[in-house]
């Protein structure tokens, strides 16, 4: 089997003790009936609960292959990333079966089930998810009536564009990315072109211990008062671990997201 | 006629700053526009006065310590200003002007260690420019250590984006933080201005200085303490704006000559000017994303900082 980066990788028996090295694909592996295989996850794996239960492996940004190898994994998941590319060969000069997954965009997540249900023999669970996933992303958009900014950082102003997970669930889910023109994930842009292209609703990922934070201080700095969701305080906020990355959950994400944006809307 | 120039180098920078942006503003409704009136004017003085403190500071500082490679971000306020900001985004702090508060705190912090590091030089007689400079270093690149190390142990995904707020530029301007910096920065700026004719005599060394009645060593401190204060509060609005101190003051010396007296306020309008026309750049060149303005001034400031370099080196 090919993995995302075109790296082959073969396994006599289904995997049994799988490390993960991105919350995408910890969450994969429990949808995909095979959580109880799991020798290892990430800081950042926050769901399912049961995955706090793993032992973790560390942050996973730059993977700690020490770590990694002591859990004596016979499969690792890695995430697309230059960082993640060069463990993953490191791994398998060590004669550890490593895969690199992509799955920064819904239209990927099927592709990435599809493997990861054949290396756990899992294969009908895998295609099912790949088919109910596919069967979103093929959906026909509702009409998109409520404008959305996705803000992300506030000093520079950086919002989420075009090449975007949330860009994909903001179409599913009735409305316009107002910055998917902006062909990456993210861009830092002026306060001004925010307020010119004047959302009707602003959505700000949070992590799960900021949700009930309150409104963010920047919110109320007055130069943040140019822009019309800002001043009539259209505001929501995205829990990260079900909106931050595609998940097999996505169905719910949007039927969240549409029901946070009929809320908010004017 | 140089006078004149600048000054009108300097109008047009400003002007250009308030006309030109991402967002189409009609001339005619520059003067109702929203945007320019909440945006786009307080960011354009913002900018200058910022630009300006640190090419008043960079001057201040070169001289003090006689090196022509002198700039205030290398005196380790840069790296104590990353470290507040970082703490008080760990701490989840609600108020929008903690982090402003918290880089000026750690800028502060930063700068009594380095001073008090430059005093202990030559058994404590005063400050030593080279030891000044090498304890700048050293602070500065331990500051930066102990942010790094609070940035990949923590957990919250906000912190990964503290680097952005270090190169945040000028996005936080509002009629606010401009009526700060008029609050704030006359002091320091009349203390080096009041160091004109003291610098001039300095440049010709510690010893003959105080032959002609220089007292060196209150001298010094005043300079650095001015300076560091200016740059501080020029980190604490705008984060890390790198060059406008370094290669403005060497800019205006080629004008001005080397009178401090016209060369402050040369400089002064030169940094803010040059800054202006970054930020409008940093803000049009890539519309509708923007630039880190410190990209922009690093881009017009290297190729001048390696020229200098090799004119210092070979001289």
């Amino acid at each position: 089997m090919t993995d995302a980066v075109g790296r082959i990788v073969t396994l006599a028996v289904p995997a049994q003790r799988i490390v993960s090295l991105s919350p995408a694909g910890t969450e994969l592996v429990f949808a995909l009936g095979a959580g109880n295989r799991l020798v290892g996850r990430t800081t950042w794996c926050d769901y399912p609960p049961e995955a706090r239960a793993v032992p973790s492996v560390g942050d996973g940004l730059s993977p700690n292959i020490e770590a990694v190898v002591a859990r004596r994994p016979d499969l690792v998941l890695l995430y697309r990333s230059p960082l993640d590319q060069s463990a993953a060969d490191h791994l398998s000069r060590l004669g550890i079966p490593a895969v690199v997954l992509e799955q920064d965009r819904l239209s990927q997540l099927g592709r990435a089930a599809r493997l990861v249900g054949r290396l756990t023999g899992r294969d009908s669970a895998g295609d099912s998810l790949a088919a109910v996933l596919a069967g979103i992303v093929a959906r026909p958009a509702p009409p998109a009536p409520v404008r959305l900014a996705f803000v992300v950082w506030d000093t520079p102003p950086v919002v989420i564009g075009g090449g975007s997970y949330l860009d994909e669930l903001a179409t599913l889910a009735g409305a316009v990315n107002v910055f998917h023109d902006l062909p990456g994930a993210s861009a830092s842009v002026a306060l001004e072109t925010i307020a010119v292209r004047d959302p009707d609703v602003i959505a700000m990922p949070r992590d799960s211990a900021g949700v009930d934070a309150g409104p963010p201080a920047f919110l109320r700095r007055p130069e943040w008062q140019v822009i019309r969701a800002v001043r009539e305080r259209r505001v929501v906020y995205l829990v990260g671990s079900l909106f931050g990355r595609p998940t097999p959950r996505a169905e719910l994400a949007i039927a969240e997201l549409e029901r946070l944006l009929k809320d908010a809307k004017p | 006629m140089k006078t004149l120039a600048l000054g009108a180098v300097a109008l047009l920078a400003l002007l250009l700053a308030i006309v030109l942006g991402p967002a189409h503003v009609a001339l005619a409704d520059l003067a109702t526009s929203d945007i320019v009136r909440s945006l786009r004017l307080p960011r354009a003085m913002l900018a200058f006065l910022v630009g300006g403190a640190l090419a008043l500071s960079g001057t201040g500082l070169q001289a003090l310590v006689r090196n022509p490679l002198a700039d205030p971000s290398l005196l380790g306020i840069s790296g104590g200003a990353g470290l507040g900001a970082v703490v008080a985004i760990a701490l989840h702090v609600t108020n929008p002007w903690t982090i402003p508060l918290a880089a000026f705190a750690g800028a502060l912090g930063a700068m009594a260690l380095v001073y008090r590091l430059g005093v202990m030089g030559r058994g404590g007689a005063g400050l030593d420019a080279a030891t000044l400079l090498l304890a700048g270093v050293a602070v500065g690149a331990f500051a930066a250590a102990v942010t790094t190390a609070i940035v990949s142990l923590s957990d919250a995904a906000q912190l990964r984006n503290a680097q952005l707020w270090l190169w945040g530029g000028l996005s936080g301007a509002s009629w606010q933080t401009v009526g700060l910096m008029c609050a704030y920065a006359p002091i320091p700026i009349l203390a080096l201005l009041a160091s004109a004719r003291s610098l001039d005599l300095l440049a010709l060394g510690e010893e003959p200085a105080r032959h002609l009645g220089v007292d060196v060593p209150p001298l010094k401190r005043r300079v650095y303490v001015a300076a560091s204060l200016l740059t501080a509060a020029a980190v604490a609005v705008s984060g890390v704006i790198g060059f406008v101190g370094l290669v403005v003051p060497h800019a205006m010396r080629l004008l001005w000559g080397h009178r401090h007296r016209p060369l402050f306020p040369a400089a002064f309008v030169g940094g803010g000017a040059l800054l202006a026309l970054s930020d409008t750049a940093a803000r049009v060149i890539v519309a509708p994303r923007e630039l880190p303005v410190g990209i922009v001034t690093a881009l017009v400031g290297v190729p001048v900082f390696v020229v200098l370099l090799r004119r210092w080196t070979t001289s």
